[in-house]
């Protein structure tokens, strides 16, 4: 039973970050009227009738999309050594740091050549 | 039994091969040699179990980072090609040829 | 969950020549990220030509003072021996005589995202602006090359082509002229490789379902051993060759080569013909002889076939070129052929393997000066819209300028095989290992092919020499140091490899002595 006792705590821990965050929002944050808080939830985007067939997706989403999927399918490497981080030792460390910065590399490049901007 | 999940992944495979050679949309040729490398990572998954190692699920693994640097590097050079041409068949490109 | 792990050994020093290479490209990434525009190439040049140079330096060392491993480096990864030795310090030097080439002239896009023709590329041009991550994508390849031909497991070996062939990929798509041919060039390229590698992948599922493992001395063990699954053992085996073979451009996997290699920037060109083509052979040998030694009655009588079909295909097809960069494209497959003769001619026997493998290894040395002098010739003969590629337009160089004319001449009989060029050498070393091994239609073969070829590197030097000039003909740039420098070298590397080739007819064969560590 004990075994469970941390994922417990970080369950409790995540819902009353939750709920504080959502809770302490209208008190603190300043209250503007904007219509578009009104309108139907899609995530941020208006709401626009959709051409026929789908219509194209501008270029940027690619490259966001491309952006993400590198960062994102590179980090499936720390998922087995943070499994048995403990057992690898320093050699196990070293190595995955060394990993990181060159994923971080690349991520100065991206960013330093403004792959980030939206605009 | 695992021969199932190798059947699998030898139609998904040969899906892919013959969507290669088939379909004109380079994006489509794209994702078909997509699916012959997910093809590949249930092959190498199937094996590990019936090895008993987990050799294959580590190799799952790189060959995911590989396809993901390869749809990047893809996309980018399909992309490219689109808006010189407007279009993205590989039927089209035949500049090159003899 | 409470076994140990093992952590893993790295002998870092024996790597060190890849790990220069590959951290020498990622601080180029890092230059690119934060060095200002004007600065960039002034980094590059030197970092790249540098580390290049280096990891030459420390390949010698590691051949010359420590002596050649008997182990395989990496928990058995990688096999730093005596063929991966030489090749790597082959590689180096044909990537740093390529990197000489590319900084040699403008041959790079101005901005790849521009559409050819548009207002923004005018702009871009007219800016100056230009691509300065050519130089570490072109580390990143070189690095791949580096780890492909020296991979001693599968997975290895296919995260080492990717790497060596992602670049390579967006490298085709960046000439600055002929900007439509060269990004078909890439989207050929780029599908047809994906779809090779993927046949690679499955091959290397199968032979780890056959064998338990991917390790290539592994898989020879349980070839040996391991039986009732012959299926998973020749099916494998038939994908990884396929995937193998199409790297080299053997027939009936070379449709992508002349395409590919008109449409590219020429001085990738010059990179993918020769750093590529001796990465891929060592992988090839690699591959059959240490892992799938085992099957060779299977797999020779294929190669055989796989061998005379490339050398026909490449010889004939040659004949009917009208575009320079695909002739020799077309040439490039037919030695791709002379080369496979070699590898046939490896046998059971030690004297007869290191024979033939020394001879691999000297013709690829011997091609590869050859091939990158004859592109960086092709670079200097240049009409309005940049580099002439059309055979009509070489007819008369000769008279225009003979130097240069000579010069490619002289490639083009190295290429033939001429005696006093050190394409004869290379060729009598490979043929001769056949002869011993027991091939000899396939040597008969191979002289025929030759004699085809030769026909068709004359009729270009009668065209050069022989004909009257176009009145409004190309026109000869003057060479900057670099192409001047790489000229000059793929020249003396030819001549001296034609006359006195015993030195490293010797190093090649000390190579192979050592043979392939498991």
């Amino acid at each position: 039973m004990e075994l469970y006792v941390p994922i417990l705590v970080l369950a409790v821990l995540a819902a009353g970050f939750a709920v504080f965050s959502v809770g302490i929002a209208p008190f603190t944050g300043p209250k503007r009227w904007n219509r578009a808080k009104l309108d139907a939830y899609e995530c941020g985007i208006e709401p626009t009738p959709q051409p026929v067939g789908g219509g194209r997706f501008p270029l940027k989403y690619m490259i966001t999309a491309m952006l993400f999927i590198v960062f994102d399918i590179e980090i499936i490497f720390l998922y087995p050594w943070a499994v048995a981080f403990d057992k690898l030792g320093v050699f196990g460390l070293v190595e995955m740091v060394l990993f990181i910065v060159t994923v971080l590399v690349a991520y100065a490049y991206v960013w330093r050549r403004r792959g980030l901007d939206w605009d | 039994m695992t021969t199932h999940y190798l059947v699998l992944s030898a139609l998904l495979f040969a899906i892919g091969g013959v969507g290669v050679l088939v379909r004109r949309n380079a994006i489509v040729v794209f994702m078909c040699v997509e699916l012959m490398l997910n093809a590949c990572n249930l092959a190498f998954v199937t094996f590990a179990r019936q090895n008993g190692n987990l050799d294959g699920q580590v190799i799952a693994f790189f060959v995911m980072i590989v396809a993901a640097a390869e749809v990047v590097i893809g996309l980018a050079i399909i992309v490219t090609i689109f808006r010189t041409r407007r279009s993205a068949s590989v039927d089209d490109a035949s500049l090159l040829k003899y | 969950m409470n076994g140990t792990i093992q952590a893993p050994t790295i002998e870092y020093a024996l790597l060190a020549p890849m790990l220069v290479v590959f951290g020498a490209a990622i601080v180029g990434v890092l230059v690119e990220a934060f060095a200002p525009r004007y600065l960039r190439s002034a980094i590059h040049v030197p970092l790249t030509l540098l580390s290049l140079a280096g990891a030459f330096a420390l390949t010698i060392w590691q051949a010359a003072a420590k002596g050649i491993p008997t182990k395989a480096a990496a928990m058995g990864a990688v096999a730093v021996d005596g063929p991966a030795l030489f090749i790597w310090g082959t590689i180096l030097v044909l990537a740093f005589v390529s990197v000489l080439l590319i900084k040699g002239e403008d041959h790079f896009v101005a901005a790849a995202s521009a559409v050819p023709g548009s207002a923004e590329e005018e702009q871009a041009l007219h800016e100056g602006a230009a691509h300065s991550e050519i130089y570490p994508l072109v580390l990143f390849a070189v690095g791949g090359m580096l780890l492909f031909p020296a991979a001693n497991d599968l997975l290895v070996a296919f995260v080492a082509l990717e790497v060596m062939s992602l670049p390579l990929y967006l490298l085709c798509g960046l000439a600055r002229r002929r900007r439509l041919l060269s990004q078909e060039a890439a989207v050929k390229y780029f599908l047809l490789g994906a779809f090779s590698s993927a046949f690679f992948l499955y091959g290397t599922a199968l032979l780890y379902g056959y064998a338990g493992s991917i390790d290539l001395a592994k898989i020879s063990t349980a070839v040996g051993s391991v039986g009732g699954q012959d299926t998973l053992l020749y099916i494998g085996a038939a994908m990884l060759g396929v995937g193998l073979l199409f790297k080299i451009g053997a027939a009936p996997f070379q449709a992508w080569k002349p395409d590919v290699y008109q449409g590219a920037p020429t001085p990738i060109t010059a990179l993918m013909a020769s750093g590529t083509l001796v990465a891929a052979f060592g992988a090839l040998v690699r591959v059959f002889w240490v892992g799938l030694g085992g099957l060779d009655w299977d797999w020779r009588p294929v190669l055989y076939g796989v061998a005379i079909l490339t050398m026909v295909v490449g010889a004939v097809l040659a004949i009917t070129q009208t575009d320079i960069k695909r002739m020799l494209a077309y040439s490039s497959i037919a030695h791709g052929g002379f080369l496979l003769v070699g590898v046939i001619a490896t046998g059971k026997a030690a004297a007869q393997n290191a024979s033939a493998l020394s001879g691999i290894l000297f013709y690829l040395v011997a091609y590869g000066f050859t091939t990158v002098g004859a592109f960086a010739v092709v670079t200097m003969v240049r009409d309005a819209g940049g580099e002439a590629w059309h055979l009509s337009r070489w007819a008369g160089l000769g008279k225009r300028s003979p130097l240069l004319a000579g010069i490619f001449a002289f490639f083009l009989l190295a290429f033939a095989g001429i005696p006093l060029t050190s394409g004869f050498f290379g060729k009598y070393a490979v043929f001769q290992a056949a002869v011993s091994g027991g091939a000899l239609p396939l040597v008969i073969v191979g002289v025929v092919a030759s004699a085809v070829a030769a026909f068709f590197y004359v009729r270009v030097i009668v065209l050069m020499f022989f004909s009257d000039p176009a009145a409004d003909g190309p026109s000869i740039v003057l060479p900057s140091r670099g192409t001047a420098a790489v000229v000059g070298l793929a020249v003396l590397a030819t001549v001296v490899l034609g006359v006195y080739p015993q030195p490293v007819l010797d190093l090649a064969h000390s190579a192979a002595q050592s043979l392939f560590v498991r």
